[in-house]
């Protein structure tokens, strides 16, 4: 491992508990940092006192779903990026976000979500997923998945679920439409341990299957011709990639609603910093998902207090810019004949 | 070790026969499109065929998976891109993919891709960036990780095009050695005067179509060139070396067909 590596590591791990005390100690009850470990143990020890239920019941779970929602985005948009060929790819490219946004609008607006906690996550779940195997489908013939026509099949098929979204929000009442609201900029709010569990179980799914495929990644950017010819299975590594990445997204959709971006700036900074390998990227982009979004969600309760921001306002005013500069970039490199 | 039966590759490939066996060094030729990369794309597996076989090593390469097929075959395509991100060690260790697929690469792993190196040249590269290389140490950069592959088949896309004299008759005087070790070398040339001087057998393409396949001298006849190349040519041996060389007199004008 190089010395950058390395200390890139070390910095990363350095956040991720700097972002973690912070998560768990700032909010309307101020938790002194020395006092958490004490606070976690007399919750989950049964003492029901207000701060043992503000860190056990409220931060602890929702700094877990902060760390394994953004390690998920970012890690599914660091293996886009590689089968894609495009370091501009982010999980939106295929469909899992705007499906999950769709899903959880028609579960407000139909009045499942009502009638049942599950209906809104479950809906987005499926609906995620379905708008990505689609796209899949429209952009594979003769077994064989053609990048080009999946991105331009997934540009098509999130403006036809953001106009769908947006003809529901037009019809619905207030109360439902700030509902659908948070699904639509995503949130952390109300985040719990089933939440934090499932997302630990897809991740813990996921990361050997990259972390295994991580060779062939790097070999695909070479080009897929020069891929196949030194044994790589394309067309395999592809499926497997697209279909893991698209049900952590899906299950991460599911628990936060839609949280733009980080898929797109984490991998994309880290890989100046960790080189063009994808195994140290890999892990890289998980830890510093985990370390955007626990910022963004701080950021998102702190800046506006009483008032709270959903976080995926937040990462959207940091993603937007950045999205922006690498376009500026790319265009100078292009003036300068790079 | 390679065998072709009445390959088509709808409408590129037509009814192309031939076997191919270890320790010769083949050149590939033919006019643009005449079906070169076409038919060794499919020769590596990389590309089905809509008819015929191709056997490596006595079986139908095709129905064999990517690993199979890399461990006996390394093909070299035409293009290698000049902003690929790593060191040319990285770059050449790639070749092991199809031995130690996590990237977890042994002693053995190593060794191959040292000795891929060497044989090429690159030792004092191995940690140099890949695009800082320039063109002639790039291709054989590409060819090292063929060699890595430990393929006793390597076919090789058009390898010295666009490279200056001095790395095109290192690299073939390199793919030479190799052949004399007991490797099928196949190459595809669109210098014909270097086929000539340096393969053992040409392989001539037209339209798709196998039309000569042989000694090289016996190959380059002028009908062949005239019909074929459309050029005024004829093969003699240089009186100073006992080289085989080309001599081109004239373009022959295109005609509407």
């Amino acid at each position: 491992m190089t010395r950058r590596r390395a200390w890139a590591f070390g910095a990363l791990a350095f956040a991720l508990l700097a972002s973690a005390a912070l998560e768990i100690g700032i909010g309307p009850v101020i938790i002194p940092f020395w006092h958490i470990p004490a606070d976690t143990w007399a919750y989950f020890a049964g003492h029901r006192g207000l701060d043992a239920v503000v860190v056990g019941a409220i931060r602890w779970p929702r700094l877990v779903v902060a760390v394994l929602a953004g390690s998920a985005l970012a890690l599914s948009g660091a293996v886009l990026q590689a089968i894609l060929r495009n370091p501009m790819a982010d999980p939106g490219v295929i469909g899992v976000s705007s499906g999950g946004a769709l899903g959880a609008v028609i579960a407000v607006s139909t009045g499942f979500a009502a009638r049942t906690q599950v209906a809104t996550p479950a809906l987005a779940f499926a609906f995620g997923l379905a708008v990505a195997a689609i796209i899949y489908r429209l952009a594979t013939s003769a077994r064989r998945t053609d990048m080009y026509r999946l991105l331009l099949a997934g540009v098509a098929l999130s403006s036809l679920c953001s106009a769908i979204i947006t003809a529901i929000l037009d019809l619905s009442p207030l109360e439902e439409m700030q509902q659908m609201m948070f699904w639509l900029f995503g949130g952390l709010d109300g985040s719990n341990w089933t939440e934090a569990a499932t997302l630990a179980a897809v991740n813990a799914l996921a990361m050997p299957v990259f972390l295994r495929l991580a060779f062939a990644y790097d070999i695909l950017t070479t080009g897929e011709e020069h891929a196949e010819a030194v044994g790589v299975d394309v067309e395999r590594i592809k499926r497997v990639s697209l279909a893991v990445a698209a049900l952590i997204v899906a299950v991460a959709v599911s628990t936060t609603g839609v949280i733009s971006f980080v898929g797109l700036i984490v991998p994309h900074i880290l890989r100046r910093l960790m080189g063009p390998n994808h195994r140290p990227l890999l892990a890289a982009s998980a830890m510093g998902g985990a370390v955007l979004l626990t910022l963004s969600d701080l950021v998102g309760r702190t800046a506006v207090q009483p008032a709270e921001l959903n976080v995926g306002i937040v990462t959207s005013c940091l993603g937007v810019p950045f999205f922006l500069y690498l376009l500026y970039r790319q265009r100078r490199g292009r003036d300068a004949g790079l | 070790m390679i065998e072709i039966h009445h390959l088509h590759y709808h409408p590129i490939l037509k009814d192309i026969c031939a076997e191919f066996a270890p320790g010769e060094m083949v050149g590939l030729v033919g006019p643009n499109g005449a079906g070169k990369t076409t038919l060794l794309r499919a020769m590596a597996g990389v590309l089905r065929p809509t008819g015929g076989t191709v056997q490596v090593m006595g079986e139908p390469i095709h129905a064999r998976e990517p690993r199979w097929r890399a461990c006996r075959v390394a093909y070299l395509p035409q293009f290698v891109a000049d902003d690929i991100p790593f060191t040319v060690r990285e770059f050449v260790e790639m070749g092991r993919y199809s031995h130690a697929p996590s990237g977890v690469l042994g002693r053995a792993d190593a060794a191959a891709v040292d000795d891929a190196l060497a044989v090429m040249g690159l030792m004092g590269y191995q940690d140099t960036p890949l695009a800082n290389l320039s063109g002639g140490e790039r291709q054989r950069a590409a060819i090292a990780r063929c060699l890595a592959q430990e393929a006793p088949i390597l076919l090789l896309d058009e390898p010295i095009a666009s490279l200056d004299i001095h790395y095109q008759l290192d690299i073939l005087a390199r793919l030479r050695a190799l052949a004399g070790e007991g490797r099928l070398i196949i190459i595809a040339l669109h210098h014909l005067e270097l086929a000539l001087a340096h393969c053992q057998r040409t392989v001539c393409l037209h339209r798709g179509r196998l039309v000569a396949d042989g000694l090289p001298d016996e190959v380059f006849t002028p009908e062949l060139l005239r019909a074929v190349f459309r050029v005024d040519a004829r093969p003699f041996r240089d009186p100073h070396t006992g080289a085989l060389r080309l001599s081109v007199s004239a373009a022959i004008p295109s005609t509407p067909e």
